[in-house]
């Protein structure tokens, strides 16, 4: 997996660099501002040779607010293919919102914290890198809990939002199952019980659910 | 302050002095005050009699609906009026004074200000500064009459009288008598000034009256200018309003400067450093059993980074507010301060005893910056810092012995820090030529 680190921080980008490099993944560029991101995967693609993913922190050089957001989000429209991690030393519903409209292929939001569970966090930079999701599980609370629709929700049992909750953090049945430590066939059957109280028809893509989801929760 | 409430305004000669006193005479001073009170009557005479009738015709027409909108146009005009004497007062006294504070309608019931012409008029008959414009009307009618003529007769006896050798001969060519007569009756029997003792003597009066004529006018002119400031300008009240809504907004501006700065050095400083340091350990855990000695290293930067970490903290803590001013005072704390200072810094703190917490803190944050600012710009060897109390203030003196050149002009630090001390009333006095040494002075309230 190849990977791009936008990171203002040296001392977190050389430790992203190493966690990464460390799990044989190749990191080939680390820059520390929003417009050095654009620049360099806008070469890169000149190139032919676009990285599978970027990771980006929200905070940079030179207005230290929302760079990192703007430019995944302007990444994501130039470059469909590519896949965009952002990390957040905060978690904003509203970052995930901008981030998410449109499509959920390829997108991440992950508190910055979450990179001390190296294995978890490699992971997810890997299922984005895939054209997967991997949502905060803050960011997903908050979907939640701003969700319109709590009449609909109250009516899942603890186990089906729980299930609801690590589908909108982009995880598979099977991951989910291993969570849970249930079996994947319970899994499936909560997943389609969900699909059926919310009124939504199931559909076997990863992604696709979870934007399916969200759409549902956010309209 | 928007008004300068002194008798003398901005311009004052310097006064004791015989010959600024002989000179004074013939100073531009004294002509423009002399015009000033000419103008006086004719103005005075058309704002009472302005405000006398339309007062009396809207007090007359209050029977009907009529009178209060008269009424409100009476002291509209009297508030025009009013900025016309402003004007003539800051043009020949060189008397700033403030347009009054505007008239605004009250909130409504939705906390809008209410519009229309009904609004306005009542806003008007409301608003102190207008009444206080008709009562300036009534009262300089009186004073402008006394000063027009005590100065008309002052400026015509002693110009006259001085002199007189120079025009006497008139007397003789064209007035059948030798001199001015002083008294005379109808007997033929007669004095006049015709000697050559007593012309020397009436000229001499005359200088007199010219040398005593410029205090008179001043004396005269000192009472317009308490009218004009304490009835045409804005109340006192409005005008501390004024200030403090300014200083608000400069507190409140500097408490947000303030809360992203220690967001800014917590997100870049600590905080980053625990993401990595979450980072080692977590690679650490990772590597615990396939390779020892690796996750052993790893440990050992995580260690050093938990250390630099509190480091951050603690320098964050000591920014956001030492321990040691709390726990100590002023005088520890800022002994604290100087010996972190890169220059060598003498420290003489003399207060009898612990003034507020919050003044504490201001000096505090004035003293830092202040260092900074010579450890940075200054180029200095040695630096000096007094803390003094002088009746009700705490005084601050940083002084150094670098290049100088340093300034309040705006965007800088100092002006900065100027602002952050006029929002408590203090005040920060730069004296620093090029080539230095320089000299900081800060005074604030003791509280």
């Amino acid at each position: 997996m190849r990977v791009v680190i936008a990171e203002d921080s040296v001392l977190l980008r050389e430790g992203l660099t190493r966690l990464l490099t460390d799990r044989g993944h190749e990191v080939i560029a680390g820059v520390g501002d929003a417009d050095a991101l654009i620049k360099t995967i806008r070469e890169l693609a000149d190139d032919g040779a676009l990285p599978d993913v970027v990771v980006a922190d929200v905070r940079m050089p030179p207005t230290h607010t929302d760079e990192g957001v703007r430019a995944a989000v302007r990444l994501r429209r130039d470059h469909p293919g590519l896949g965009v991690l952002v990390l957040s030393q905060y978690v904003e519903e509203q970052y995930a919102t901008e981030l998410l409209a449109g499509s959920s292929r390829g997108v991440g939001y992950l508190l910055k914290d979450r990179v001390a569970e190296v294995r978890e966090f490699v992971d997810a930079v890997v299922r984005v890198a895939e054209g997967g999701t991997a949502l905060d599980p803050e960011v997903v609370a908050q979907l939640l809990g701003r969700s319109r629709k709590q009449d609909v929700l109250a009516g899942l049992t603890p186990r089906e939002r729980e299930v609801l909750g690590l589908m909108a953090e982009g995880r598979t049945n099977s991951a989910i199952a291993r969570q849970l430590v249930v079996s994947d066939g319970a899994v499936e059957k909560h997943v389609s019980n969900i699909f059926l109280k919310l009124g939504l028809s199931p559909s076997d893509g990863d992604h696709r659910r979870v934007l399916a989801v969200l759409t549902y929760l956010n309209s | 302050m928007a008004t300068a409430y002194g008798p003398y305004g901005p311009g004052a000669e310097p006064r004791g002095s015989f010959a600024a006193a002989l000179r004074a005479p013939f100073g531009g001073r004294v002509w423009r005050e002399f015009l000033y009170l000419l103008v006086s009557l004719p103005m005075a005479i058309l704002f009472f009699v302005y405000t006398v009738t339309m007062i009396a015709l809207g007090a007359g027409l209050l029977i009907t609906f009529l009178g209060i909108p008269v009424l409100g146009l009476a002291l509209a005009g009297c508030r025009g009026l009013g900025s016309v004497e402003r004007a003539r007062a800051r043009a020949l006294l060189g008397l700033e004074v403030a347009a009054p504070e505007p008239v605004r309608p009250r909130s409504g019931k939705d906390g809008r200000p209410r519009t229309g012409p009904l609004a306005w008029v009542g806003a008007m008959l409301k608003s102190g500064a207008s009444w206080r414009h008709a009562l300036y009307a009534l009262l300089h009618l009186p004073w402008a009459i006394f000063g027009f003529v005590v100065a008309i007769v002052l400026f015509c006896c002693g110009w006259g009288l001085a002199t007189y050798p120079l025009w006497r001969w008139t007397f003789s060519a064209f007035g059948e008598q030798p001199g001015i007569q002083v008294w005379g009756d109808h007997n033929g029997s007669a004095f006049y000034l015709d000697s050559p003792l007593e012309i020397t003597a009436t000229c001499a009066v005359g200088v007199v009256v010219l040398l005593l004529t410029p205090p008179t006018i001043r004396g005269l002119t000192a009472v317009d200018r308490l009218m004009v400031s304490g009835l045409l300008g804005p109340s006192r009240l409005a005008t501390r309003v004024w200030e403090l809504e300014s200083d608000r907004g400069t507190v409140v501006d500097t408490a947000a400067a303030d809360l992203r700065r220690i967001e800014r050095d917590l997100h870049d400083g600590a905080q980053a450093r625990l993401v990595a340091l979450a980072m080692d350990l977590g690679l650490a855990k990772e590597k615990l059993e396939e390779d020892p000695e690796a996750a052993a290293r790893m440990v050992d930067e995580a260690h050093g980074e938990v250390k630099l970490a509190l480091q951050e903290l603690r320098d964050l803590a000591r920014g956001i507010h030492p321990a040691i001013l709390t726990d100590r005072g002023l005088g520890p704390a800022l002994s604290a301060l100087a010996a972190r200072c890169t220059v060598p810094v003498t420290v003489t703190v003399d207060l009898p005893h612990r003034p507020a917490a919050a003044i504490e803190g201001i000096a505090y944050f004035t003293v830092s910056e202040l260092l900074q600012n010579i450890s940075k710009h200054s180029g200095a060897r040695n630096a000096g810092l007094d803390v003094w109390r002088a009746e009700d203030r705490v005084m601050l003196q940083v002084t150094d012995d670098g290049r100088g050149g340093a300034n309040t002009s705006a965007g800088s630090g100092l002006a900065g820090l100027a602002e952050r001390l006029d929002a408590v009333d203090g005040i920060l006095i730069v004296h620093s030529p090029p080539g230095g040494p320089t000299t900081v002075t800060a005074e604030l309230p003791w509280r």
